[in-house]
């Protein structure tokens, strides 16, 4: 749907070398190894990077994301708070969608106007019929969202300490790049600190905007307070910026005032520090690929050479060969090492996941027993509420990140296993030819497949188990749990005696019925994400199942192929023998400056 | 006997029992504290403009104020003969320090003490207003230096020793979960429920909630009635007011030289002036020619911010002020601190005699639990019956039943009670709802009418239990009030 203009240079030749890979695939056949390639080329030319943009209430969120888009898409109010997570990319007509997180997800297109009212917070919550979407997609016709840019508007993290605190890092684990807004009133505070510290984990490019610079004479001192606190450990830049200035410069098309409200400096920051450098790494991750496939196909032509070059060794290529075909087998069979390790690691990290959420939860239900056991409940309910909510938020967004770690662990070491065994059987794919260059070449391989596999796929099994983009996980699982009411037996007590007795034993009512809604909704919190795990587990397994088995089958394939043509090359004369040499030469030579290009893309 | 005489009575009986101990020493000093001012806690989190609303209610500039970090020690302003600037030093004996007073602000030299050596800084200061007032400036909650934030905890919630502060202005820029904690944690659980009655919420920084447009304050007012109605913010303070406090402390201190300055921007033609106020870089560095230095303009934004200038300059420009006195006024009544003093002279100062006995009474409760002695026993005894019987407190039970949602009934019965046992203000016609020039044949005739009203539903038995409970609180008031009537002529 975006043009294919291509974001960055490197991008421009990552497309053309994947469109030379494309053809070689079609002219040797292999149109396996040609969908591989097809893949990486759309996610090259559509590509997206998701920025969020995060901060505490009402410090500008909205407003920058209006002034970056030059449009008021985001609703801004002095009070009204932004409540659902607003995407804001790029599209060829101005288009407003709802999006709906069901089984299947679901779209629903809605006027641009009436984004409004179904992005803030509203009055009734109850009172509608409508279901309350977990996101809105805005699609708007600009130049800095076309390089696939993705600006997501989140609701404010309140208190930074909250449930939607954790939901926001939740959303910054699979984001590209995080803008953390806050306004120039003054430094930063300790929560936001803290909040920065955790998201520079989840995000590791973390950007701080400062924001309303025009109505704040200090900012230059609230500004470089912020730097100092930034300094070190966060090493996040600090931006400052006016989203009023940036309103009126784009409505009069003044660039002396476009430069004064600072948002040349985060448009460039946001196209060339985040944009360009995350298209250059698709472009590399594509001409990994194309470099893969080149390994492939140079293999099976080099064990076509070997036989064609010395008939008498090309009965031993074809033993070889044939070997290799039983390896290649083995590679898929549910035996194969790595099959084993996916599966044992898999349920070993069901039953470490389901463990270390029973730990938080059971943790949280000894906390909040001791301070049911200290206070009145009647009293401290509500903050009790909230306070639980978010503390369980964190729990699981901690035993989130233990998923998420773990199956990146797991996923790379899948790979190692799968690429040990495949290394080999290139390796035996291309062993008869005695040349000192292809020996080196093999080494290449192994380096190839180590670069390209490892890790990544957990991260896509993840994005996709949650639903493709970035989803408000936390909310979603805890958003149709609540805590509820207590019955609080309150009797207003008046007279002269026995106030006190009365207000006793009223009290132990009341801790007695919130220490049971405490347990209930942890039950039904650990219930839900237990199921959420394993679905999520689950999701991987199969994508990297699925992966890997495919690696195997183009493995297979280019192993046929070479033992097709080295049969075929025995029962050759010695002219035809010839020609085909001079033709294999010059299809390798072809495919080993195919390779160069993309390695020099890769670097 | 009034409330403040049984406490006194009871704190008399106290002292003789802990004779010779250091909880005698506590005590006489917690009576002396019944004849002082009421003393008020500014608080809040960090930079939400504690000290510049001091200053706005002073009507002097007396707390320093920076656009980083600032007050980092609990700073007690109150009425003297003279002025003094004492340290109280978290070990040894209390030492006057040296101050002075160039631009405004105090400036006090510490002679060589670390700020986090120093408890509390005590500054004397004749002043009209601290006459009624002792004012307590805290440093924020939130800071980033925990020790700072430490303080102002232990300030407002000090364990097993009557709190320091009478009541709180809390001040907010926006509802954080933070806040809430903090002013749960204000609240005692002993002669009422979380109660707002010794809380006021102000929406402080009111100019830039709307980033300094000129409705800001009436967004402002809007937010701060939509929270007031807040269910959570109900439960812990009374109302919540807006208050754009630079502005006011600005208007209680303006100078003529100062509306000169506002004045040369004020007579450019609208379309020049508008360039200038987009921002505050602008107006310091855009039109040279104006006849204004550099400094002049620094000083402008200081005092006024970009809010204030532009609300200052629009009204010169539309001619409703000419005047610096005018305009004065015309700031401070726009700034939102008039209603703020309005409020505190109906909350606070009209419940000065129950607060201060409930800030005692609280003492005295700890006191007797955490050091039982012969003779105690009687004074626990004593204490608790005041707190349970004392009509006062029986209307503060109520008042924070009903803001905790656990008295129901008909919207409008549930208003009137909280009018009638004195949730909008003690005076009998706030109570009766009436104006406050109502004669007082009107008042006696409403209030015979109220009387009549609540002891219906005192007795009608289809009115819940609770309700019940808190018509006959109700009806005490309605008996009190005529009563005091009757005196009156």
């Amino acid at each position: 749907m975006s043009p294919p203009a291509a974001a960055t240079p490197t991008v421009a030749k990552a497309i053309t070398v994947v469109d030379l890979g494309l053809r070689a695939c079609e002219a040797y056949g292999r149109p396996d190894l040609a969908t591989r390639l097809r893949t990486a080329r759309r996610t090259l030319t559509d590509p997206s990077t998701h920025v969020v943009v995060v901060g505490e209430f009402k410090q500008g969120k909205s407003s920058l994301v209006n002034a970056l888009v030059g449009a008021k898409v985001c609703p801004v109010d002095d009070d009204i708070a932004t409540a659902v997570p607003t995407y804001v990319r790029h599209g060829e007509q101005p288009a407003a969608q709802l999006l709906f997180d069901t089984e299947p997800p679901r779209r629903e297109p809605i006027p641009l106007e009436e984004v409004r009212s179904w992005v803030t917070e509203r009055a009734e919550p109850a009172g509608t019929d409508q279901p309350v979407p977990d996101g809105v997609e805005i699609r708007l016709p600009r130049k800095l969202l076309a390089g696939g840019l993705v600006l997501v508007d989140t609701p404010g993290v309140g208190g930074l300490g909250s449930t939607h605190a954790a939901a926001s890092l939740a959303a910054a684990s699979m984001a590209d790049a995080l803008l953390f807004v806050t306004d120039a009133s003054q430094e930063l505070t300790r929560s936001e600190l803290e909040f920065l510290r955790q998201a520079k984990q989840m995000c590791d490019t973390v950007v701080c905007v400062l924001t309303k610079i025009d109505f704040y004479p200090f900012w230059r001192k609230i500004r470089d307070l912020t730097a100092g606190h930034l300094r070190g450990e966060l090493a996040a830049p600090v931006i400052a910026v006016s989203s009023s200035l940036r309103a009126r410069a784009v409505a009069a098309n003044d660039a002396a005032l476009n430069r004064e409200s600072g948002f040349t400096e985060l448009v460039k920051f946001l196209s060339e520090r985040i944009g360009d450098r995350t298209a250059d790494k698709l472009a590399g991750e594509a001409a990994g690929e194309v470099v893969a496939v080149c390994t492939q196909l140079e293999a099976q032509f080099e064990a076509e050479r070997a036989a064609l070059a010395d008939p008498a060794a090309a009965q031993q290529v074809v033993d070889e060969l044939t070997r290799v075909t039983q390896r290649v087998e083995a590679l898929k069979q549910a035996a194969a090492r790595w099959q084993q390790t996916l599966s044992d690691g898999v349920a070993d990290l069901n039953s470490d996941i389901e463990h270390d959420l029973r730990r938080r939860i059971r943790d949280v239900i000894q906390e909040a027993d001791a301070a049911i056991e200290e206070s009145d409940p009647a009293d401290t309910w509500s903050e009790m509420q909230s306070w639980l909510e978010s503390r369980v938020a964190h729990e699981l967004l901690a035993n989130y990140t233990l998923l998420r770690d773990r199956a990146t662990a797991l996923s790379h070491e899948v790979a190692e296993h799968f690429q040990q065994a495949s290394g080999e059987v290139l390796h035996r794919l291309a062993v008869p030819n005695p040349t000192p260059q292809l020996a080196a070449a093999v080494v290449e391989h192994k380096v190839d497949l180590e670069k390209m596999k490892v890790g990544k796929q957990a991260m896509v099994a993840l994005k996709s188990a949650y639903g493709g983009g970035l989803m408000f996980m936390m909310l979603g699982t805890m958003a149709g749990i609540s805590l509820g009411p207590l019955a609080l037996g309150i009797g207003l007590v008046m007279g002269r005696k026995g106030l006190r007795e009365e207000k006793r034993r009223q009290r132990t009512s009341r801790q007695q019925q919130a220490r049971n809604a405490v347990r209930r909704y942890c039950d039904e919190v650990s219930f839900v994400m237990g199921k959420h795990s394993r679905d999520t587990l689950r999701k991987i397994q199969r994508q990297l199942r699925d992966h890997y088995t495919g690696l195997a089958e183009e493995l297979q394939r280019s192993n046929q192929q070479a033992l097709s043509s080295a049969t075929e090359a025995a029962r050759r004369t010695q002219t035809e023998r010839e020609k085909r040499l001079r033709d294999l030469d010059a299809e390798l030579a072809r495919l080993r400056k195919l390779r160069a290009q993309a390695e020099a893309v890769r670097a | 006997m009034n409330l403040l005489e049984r406490t006194r009575s009871v704190l008399g009986r106290a002292i003789e029992v802990y004779r010779g101990t250091d909880a005698a020493r506590r005590l006489v000093e917690l009576q002396r504290r019944l004849d002082e001012p009421l003393r008020v806690a500014v608080a809040g989190r960090v930079k939400a403009g504690k000290s510049t609303l001091l200053n706005a209610l002073v009507g002097e500039r007396l707390a320093p104020t920076d656009a980083g970090e600032c007050t980092r020690i609990v700073t007690w302003y109150r009425d003297g003969h003279t002025y003094q600037v004492t340290a109280h030093p978290v070990v040894g004996q209390p030492r006057p320090l040296r101050f002075h007073r160039d631009h405004g602000a105090l400036e006090v030299d510490l002679a060589g003490l670390a700020p986090e050596r120093v408890r509390q800084l005590d500054v004397m200061w004749p002043s009209q207003v601290l006459r009624t007032v002792t004012l307590i400036d805290t440093p924020g909650i939130g800071s980033l230096s925990e020790q700072v934030a430490r303080r102002t905890w232990d300030l407002l919630t000090a364990e097993d020793e009557e709190t320091p502060a009478d009541a709180v202005l809390y001040l907010m820029r926006h509802l954080h979960a933070n806040d809430l904690e903090f002013l749960r944690a204000f609240h005692d659980t002993e002669v009422s429920q979380p109660n707002p009655i010794n809380a006021i919420g102000v929406l402080s920084r009111a100019d830039e909630i709307g980033v300094g447009r000129l409705d800001a304050m009436a967004s402002a007012r809007k937010i701060a009635a939509r929270m007031a109605t807040d269910p959570n913010v109900r439960r812990v303070v009374q109302t919540v007011v807006p208050v754009a406090g630079l502005l006011a402390e600005t208007a209680a201190t303006l100078t003529e030289a100062e509306v000169r300055r506002l004045r040369t921007v004020a007579e450019l033609p609208p379309a020049e002036a508008e360039p200038l106020l987009l921002s505050t870089d602008r107006f310091l560095t855009m039109k040279p020619e104006l006849g204004l230095t550099d400094l002049e303009r620094e000083e402008l934004l200081g005092r006024f911010g970009l809010f204030g200038i532009r609300l200052a300059t629009t009204l010169l420009r539309r001619h409703v002020a000419t005047t610096a006195t005018e305009l004065a006024t015309q700031l401070t009544e726009r700034s939102g601190v008039s209603d703020l003093r309005a409020v505190l002279g109906s909350l606070f100062f009209e419940r000065r005699g129950v607060l201060k006995s409930r800030s005692a009474l609280l003492a005295l409760d700890a006191l007797t639990r955490t050091q039982p002695c012969p003779g105690s026993g009687a004074v626990a005894a004593e204490v608790e019956e005041i707190i349970a019987s004392a009509h006062p407190f029986q209307e503060l039970r109520v008042l924070s039943a009903l803001r905790a949602g656990w008295v129901t009934g008909k919207p409008a019965v549930i208003e009137e009670l909280e009018q009638i046992i004195g949730g909008a203000g003690g005076a009998p016609y706030v109570r009766l709802g009436l104006t406050p020039d109502a004669d007082m044949a009107a008042l006696r005739a409403a209030a015979m009418e109220a009387l009549t009203r609540w002891q219906r539903r005192a007795e009608n038995p289809l009115t819940s239990h609770e309700l019940a409970i808190a018509a006959r609180v109700a009806v005490r008031s309605c008996e009190g009030m005529l009563a005091w009537l009757a005196g009156v002529r």
